[in-house]
């Protein structure tokens, strides 16, 4: 499980090397472990980092608004839990284990305060926005640093980390918010509504309103559209469906063998 | 006894120190360590008197041990589960195209069809709230698959009445087949799991007994079909292995994406 000395990088070495750091593969035990499966009821989840990761990543992630997402952060985080400075060593990916940290932690924290019940079953679109704009408010603490954090996700080492976080994070959010299509619609919808989170998420760092309002509309014209699409389209589909029908049955009735 | 307070005192802060250490130069060492001490908790069978003991510990439910799925069975409940939803909305397909050229030429046929139809529209919605509920990944293939079954069961369905029930044996022995072996693996799990103490869990065996109840209604679309002459269509070897053969396929794929 630990991601320990053998393959691990010291800082300096990525300081001297910055093209190899930024072109290795992610980690693939990482990966893995992110893969979504089966989700049982009565099994409990385990949890996402190893404990020492876990006290590491979150005192270092609250030195994301002073250091941004640096070594550095990573380093006073080491200090702040309590191991010495070498520790970061634990973390191959550098500062980017603090982002993936924030991204996978606050996906989960999701699920703590999902809608109830009779609200899942009333408006799952509404239920999407709300959920959305709830993850998008995550980010406020580190928003001024957040286009650091984006710079790092998009580097190619860590692009397939971050897009497999953004899948499962448009998962998550239709799961809780209780879509139940298990069509060919359950890839458009997960991918239409990754690619509205994430523009949101890059509108989001230029937004200096007051409580993000100009975001939230971002999202929900954004959103709306999306439904526009998607209902311009299924009507369409059933149209077409409808006259080939009528077509059929009208053969048949004159006598067509079909 | 003041000196050894005091040196306890003095150990104290050094160990509690060197524990986050310890655990990051050699998180295996801790790991293992606490995992043993764990075990052998659970292995014992009397407990010491001072312990306190809460009433929760008492009730049946959750006094026994529940073990998280594996990664294996979790992945193997994933494919499986995907393949039974795909292979019902291929079976809902199949029925209602063979449906109309069927019962215009026999239509004594009409309540069988029905009955087969209404079976698998049942079956299909079951999975998909499983799936949904499991949030497991419908397959990708799934445009296709529609595609494919819709043009299957019109074809048979055209070719007459030996042909369609050819296919609904062809099939319906592809998917019992398959039904039949998730049964066994899970039954496997149940019995690990008695074996070893464990509680098995209300939504184990409910995916059990109703796999097991779906499984004994698509063999009874098979008896039927094979009832109403599905050995007497024409290229009857030819028809079998072929949509036999595509079934396998089907499943192959739909298990992977």
């Amino acid at each position: 499980m630990h991601i320990f000395l053998g393959s691990a990088c010291h800082p300096t070495m990525i300081a001297i090397k910055p093209c190899r750091a930024l072109l290795r593969p992610p980690s693939c035990s990482r990966l893995k472990a992110c893969r979504r499966l089966y989700h049982s009821y009565e099994h409990h989840r385990t949890p996402p980092f190893p404990p020492t990761e876990s006290r590491i990543l979150s005192a270092a992630l609250s030195h994301v608004p002073t250091h941004g997402f640096t070594t550095a952060a990573l380093t006073q985080g080491a200090r702040d839990a309590g191991y010495l400075d070498v520790s970061t060593n634990l973390f191959p990916a550098g500062p980017f284990s603090i982002v993936n940290y924030h991204l996978v932690t606050q996906r989960l924290a999701l699920a703590n305060d999902a809608p109830s019940t009779d609200d899942v079953l009333n408006n799952v679109s509404q239920n999407i926005k709300i959920l959305a704009f709830r993850r998008l408010h995550a980010n406020k603490a580190i928003i001024h640093r957040w286009q650091e954090a984006l710079a790092l996700m998009a580097t190619p080492a860590h692009l397939p980390t971050s897009l497999r976080e953004l899948a499962l994070l448009s998962d998550e959010l239709l799961f809780l918010a209780g879509s139940t299509d298990v069509t060919s619609s359950w890839y458009t919808n997960r991918g239409g509504l990754a690619a509205i989170y994430a523009s949101a998420e890059l509108f989001m760092t230029t937004d200096r309103s007051k409580d993000y309002v100009e975001t939230e509309d971002f999202l929900t014209r954004r959103l709306e559209e999306g439904e526009e699409i998607k209902t311009f389209i299924g009507g369409v589909g059933s149209w077409v469906g409808m006259q080939a029908g009528a077509l059929i049955d009208g053969l048949r009735t004159k006598g067509v063998w079909i | 006894m003041n000196t050894a307070s005091a040196l306890r005192a003095v150990c104290r802060p050094a160990l509690c120190q060197q524990a986050p250490i310890c655990d990051f130069l050699a998180p295996r060492i801790t790991q293992w360590r606490s995992r043993k001490r764990y075990a052998s908790i659970a292995i014992s069978s009397t407990s010491p008197k001072t312990e306190p003991t809460p009433e929760i510990l008492e009730s049946e439910s959750i006094a026994k041990r529940r073990r998280p799925l594996s990664k294996k069975q979790q992945q193997f409940l994933d494919s499986a589960l995907r393949v039974n939803q795909a292979g019902e909305l291929a079976a809902t397909l199949i029925y209602t195209h063979q449906t109309p050229p069927i019962t215009r030429l026999h239509p004594h046929l009409r309540p069988l069809m029905h009955h087969m139809y209404s079976q698998e529209a049942g079956h299909f919605s079951t999975f998909n709230n499983m799936l949904a509920r499991h949030r497991i990944r419908p397959t990708a293939m799934y445009p296709i698959w529609t595609a494919a079954a819709s043009t299957l069961g019109w074809v048979t369905g055209l070719m007459g009445r030996e042909a369609a029930m050819a296919c609904t044996e062809a099939v319906e022995t592809e998917i019992g087949g398959h039904y039949n072996r998730q049964v066994r693996v899970l039954l496997s799990w149940i019995k690990k799991m008695e074996d070893e103490g464990e509680e098995v869990g209300e939504e184990m065996r409910d995916l059990v007994s109703t796999l097991k109840r779906i499984r004994d209604e698509e063999l009874e679309h098979l008896d039927e079909a094979v009832g109403e002459g599905a050995k007497d269509a024409r290229p009857y070897e030819l028809l079998n292995r072929v949509i036999r053969s595509g079934c396998k396929g089907a499943i192959w794929i739909s298990e992977r994406v």
